[in-house]
């Protein structure tokens, strides 16, 4: 049965015929590995590629399976655009791909993170599924036409049904009995950030021909979560598991001096299990692991460590403690002409710096994992991660095995935001290593202040900017520099405390820190004159911790971006009321590209803009009149163009803050599916306020304090603005952006522009806290 | 032994009284649409209905609920079907999948509870109702980090006008 009868060539993929079958019939899509990658592959791993999982398969009824090694964070893009994309490129209707199998590592292709849903950072729409659909269609197009005996140009699809020469005939039918492979070339690393990448350029279709991409089809996980009937991941039970709670050090830099007694008579059913720094408490029953694990953190003792400079120290130990030398400096692509010149002729100049504070994912359920480590070494993480397959290989270095020991099922969970793009999101390690040692399945779940004090966060960022201006109010100059911390910090915590094997962090004793990337597209290319930098250093308190620990820093949506485009967008609105112009069109004015005036020009009609000069002629800071202000923000993410305004209320005695009204025009190219992605932009949109508004981890020497939602406040119902969503649908620019990330992003620099529109004085920091507005106004 | 009501199931409980029902629902008897958010009352994922009124089950002991009518997103077409004596998703429940509402969907099971404690005593809400009912009706704001706030609104607005329809027909 599996001896191959033929073989045809599809654009580079390999269709064999293997017989035939009693009945049923298949053609399943996998993926061979090029020479090269095969050799990478086996030389770093354990792993037997042969063995993946197909990536799509079309059954003998017409129906077809879809497996993806990424994960739903909420965007729901893998039940809704992936199943658009398969369908358009094989020309089904969307209701014909019934199953989506998603990043469990033993049942899916493909690795990677879960990010740039719809391909690379230029926005060309290449997910892997697309292409292999894109040879899948090929693949059923030469069957069809050796079938009908028609030549394939003469072949058209509707439906999954191939016609032609005046015959026709359906998938379902070209399949029937057959056993079916079409093998794709693909390149890269399972456990790697990106995962394997589908190689080749199979002709696509025309975006003119869509009719399955461009609707508003639903999301089919949403019904399950609202039925009750969702597997979350919090719900997956196994026999004879064990509930733990980590007792976490005192500080980020504190080891063990003894682990606390607990008490037998109270707690009869629980455990202590030490492993280095790390201290698990595990029970049968889920509330007796709780209540044993504060008793058994209550007598715990830790060394004192105090290695931060705490938050009031934080922009002066940035500005003047950390090493910037230690990391070359970054130089933006588009950095071109003579600044230093430019700026020694200017007529106007603007000279500032802007604060961003360290911010936290905050899932609105702490991490949870269960592990279940069996005797012959297999082990199952069952939990909730944007990017199973690295993960997969975290937990194997950590164990020292193979990363065919290792299984990873990823389940629906809280969304947060980045954090485990790079594997974990915290609590994997732990059970692993509680299941490892006690021979039971263990289910770790951290309570609300482990995961605002022990996950990482987004990195605090400075930037020092100049602007000069010539007389006609014209930029002449731009230069920015921005300073960030190391960010990406993929080890597992719950490894470091143990002291087991983790991947690198972001710069160590031994390595210096990563480079801070030129994150924020630039937009501005009228201008003659710019040059931006990007200086990086350590975390901050890592290489002072015994435990390696520190601040850990990792991205988060729109990671870097948001802390590049907040200094840049800020300081284009206060150059140009410098200058006297409006602020739109004063970006209109800096730049070339054509979509991005189009985006501009549309928020201007549709947000209530009023096209003048900041600050606002009513503007005031002091008093207790309230006053009013506009802000406007533009970026440029991953192939798609955003523009946003926003108008704010404020009350200068007091400091308080209303956003009253946010308009957002998204240009992504094309469209996908209008409703999604609505909401996609209404939800960033509205953390993008949070942030604004109430979020700053604050931290002292030792380590976080933030401990819950009242030390870490987020936006509430009562106060989100009036949300207003501008969708451009642009075929015709080809483009296949992102709709997900820079949502969040494009509220900040807006509302803190109005904010210096209604009262003029510039504002140069984040969160707008009433007390710091107030503090502002009275200097 | 504690007894309580679960969607009109009566149960006999084997945790100790102290126990939040929370760990009793989703541990011991399989009802999982609560979730933990965050022990402490401050978010809203735990809440269920206790009766009619929404609480948040991870600080209330099970001990509490004794006697007392517990529902819980399982139980919401039940709890609709019981006015309407047919067997259907609450209307809440319709609106949320025809709005598109949930973005992860962690905290909307406490979105639904809060929604349907709503339009149980106000049939049709203004958008000030809906929004003070979120925030500062309960034992915290209802959070959703994901900010599907939007669609929340749009959604109850949805089932109000799904119930008073459904309740007049």
């Amino acid at each position: 049965m599996n001896t191959v009868i033929e073989t045809i060539d599809i654009h580079g993929a390999q269709l064999s015929r293997r017989g035939f079958l009693a009945s049923g019939g298949a053609l399943v899509v996998g993926l061979g590995l090029l020479p090269q990658a095969a050799q990478a592959a086996t030389s770093k791993t354990t792993l037997n590629p042969a063995a993946l999982s197909s990536w799509i398969e079309i059954k003998a009824d017409n129906t077809v399976l879809i497996r993806t090694g990424k994960s739903d964070f909420g965007q729901g893009s893998i039940y809704t655009t992936y199943r658009q994309i398969v369908a358009e490129e094989l020309d089904l209707p969307f209701e014909a791909i019934t199953t989506v199998v998603s990043a469990d590592t033993d049942r899916t292709p493909d690795g990677g993170g879960t990010f740039g849903f719809l391909g690379d950072v230029n926005g060309n729409g290449m997910p892997n599924l697309r292409k292999v659909a894109a040879y899948t269609r090929h693949a059923l197009l030469e069957l069809a036409a050796q079938r009908l005996g028609v030549a394939k140009e003469g072949l058209s699809i509707t439906d999954g049904v191939v016609s032609g020469g005046g015959k026709r005939i359906s998938y379902g039918e070209l399949i029937k009995d057959q056993n079916l492979k079409l093998t794709i070339p693909v390149k890269g690393e399972i456990s790697g950030f990106m995962g394997l990448a589908v190689d080749g350029n199979p002709p696509m279709k025309p975006v003119a021909s869509y009719k399955v991409i461009g609707k508003s089809f639903r999301n089919s996980a949403i019904a399950s979560k609202v039925t009750g009937k969702e597997l979350w991941v919090t719900n997956v039970k196994l026999p004879g598991m064990l509930h733990a709670r980590t007792v976490h050090p005192a500080t980020l830099g504190s080891t063990l001096v003894s682990a606390g007694q607990l008490d037998k008579t109270k707690f009869p059913g629980a455990q202590v299990i030490v492993k280095g720094n790390l201290v698990g408490v595990v029970a049968a029953n889920e509330w007796e692991a709780v209540q044993a694990a504060r008793q058994v953190a209550a007598t715990t003792k830790w060394t004192e460590w105090k290695g931060l400079p705490g938050q009031a120290n934080l922009f002066h130990h940035l500005r003047n403690e950390a090493d910037w030398k230690a990391v070359a400096v970054t130089k933006g692509e588009a950095n071109k002409g003579d600044v230093a010149s430019a700026m020694a002729a200017a007529a106007k100049k603007l000279s500032a710096s802007y604060e961003l504070p360290y911010m936290k994912h905050a899932p609105i359920g702490p991490t949870m994992a269960l592990a279940d480590v069996r005797p012959d070494g297999m082990v199952t993480v069952h939990t909730h991660t944007q990017n199973a397959q690295q993960l997969r290989g975290q937990i194997a270095r950590m164990l020292g095995t193979g990363l065919d020991k290792v299984i990873i099922r990823t389940y629906a969970g809280a969304g947060h935001y980045g954090r485990s793009n790079g594997g974990n999101a915290g609590g994997e390690d732990e059970a692993v290593i509680l299941s490892k040692e006690l021979g039971r399945p263990v289910r770790v779940q951290w309570m609300r202040a482990d995961d605002l004090q022990w996950s990482t966060q987004s990195p605090a960022a400075y930037s020092d900017i100049q602007i000069g201006l010539d007389a006609n109010g014209k930029i002449v100059g731009y230069q920015a520099d921005h300073y960030m911390p190391a960010m990406q910090d993929d080890r597992p915590i719950g490894a470091v405390l143990a002291g087991l094997p983790t991947a690198r962090a972001p710069g160590d004793k031994d390595t210096p820190p990563s480079a801070n990337t030129l994150y924020d597209d630039w937009v501005y290319d009228a201008i003659l004159n710019s040059e931006e930098r990007g200086h990086g250093t350590w975390q901050i308190g890592q290489r002072a911790s015994p435990l390696a620990a520190g601040l850990r820093d990792h991205a988060m949506r729109t990671p870097g971006q948001y802390q590049q485009n907040f200094p840049r967008e800020l300081a284009i609105s206060e150059a140009a009321a410098l200058a006297g112009a409006d602020a739109i069109q004063f970006r209109i004015d800096h730049a070339k590209e054509e979509r991005l005036k189009s985006v501009l020009a549309r928020l201007r009609a549709e947000s209530a803009w009023e096209t003048r000069a900041a600050p606002h002629p009513g503007a005031a800071s002091t008093g207790e009149a309230k006053v009013h202000g506009q802000g406007v923000s533009v970026m440029l993410r991953s192939g798609t163009y955003w523009a946003c305004a926003c108008q704010i209320t404020l009350t200068p005695a007091t400091g308080a803050i209303a956003v009253e009204k946010v308009t957002v025009v998204v240009e992504p190219g094309i469209v996908v599916n209008p409703l999604q992605l609505k909401r996609q932009v209404e939800g960033g949109t509205l953390m993008g306020v949070s942030e604004a508004l109430y979020e700053e981890v604050a931290f002292d020497e030792t380590g976080v304090t933030v401990r819950d939602w009242q030390s870490y406040p987020i936006l509430k119902m009562a106060d989100m603005p009036e949300v207003k969503v501008v969708l451009m649908h642009r075929p015709e620019v080809g483009s296949y952006g992102g709709g997900s990330e820079a949502a969040n992003a494009l509220a900040s620099p807006a509302i803190a522009a109005a904010v210096h529109d209604a009262t003029g004085k510039p504002v140069r920091r984040l969160p707008l806290r009433p007390a710091y507005l107030k503090e502002l106004f009275s200097v | 032994m504690v007894s309580i009501t679960v969607n009109g199931n009566q149960r006999q409980v084997q945790s100790a009284p102290d126990t939040p029902l929370l760990y009793v629902l989703r541990n011991e008897l399989d009802v999982t649409s609560p979730q933990f958010g965050c022990g402490l009352a401050q978010c809203g994922a735990c809440s269920v209905l206790l009766d009619g009124k929404e609480v948040r089950s991870c600080v209330t002991p099970v001990s509490m609920a004794a006697g007392k009518e517990i529902t819980t997103v399982e139980g919401l077409g039940a709890r609709w079907g019981k006015q309407k004596k047919e067997k259907t998703l609450h209307p809440v429940q319709t609106a949320w999948i025809e709005e598109q509402a949930p973005l992860c969907g962690f905290c909307q099971n406490g979105m639904m509870i809060k929604a349907v404690e709503l339009l149980e005593k106000t049939a049709k809400p203004s958008d000030a109702e809906i929004k003070a009912a979120f925030t500062t009706s309960g034992p915290s704001a209802h959070l959703c980090r994901c900010g599907s706030y939007v669609a929340i609104l749009e959604a109850v607005r949805h089932a109000s006008a799904l119930m008073v329809k459904g309740s007049t027909t």
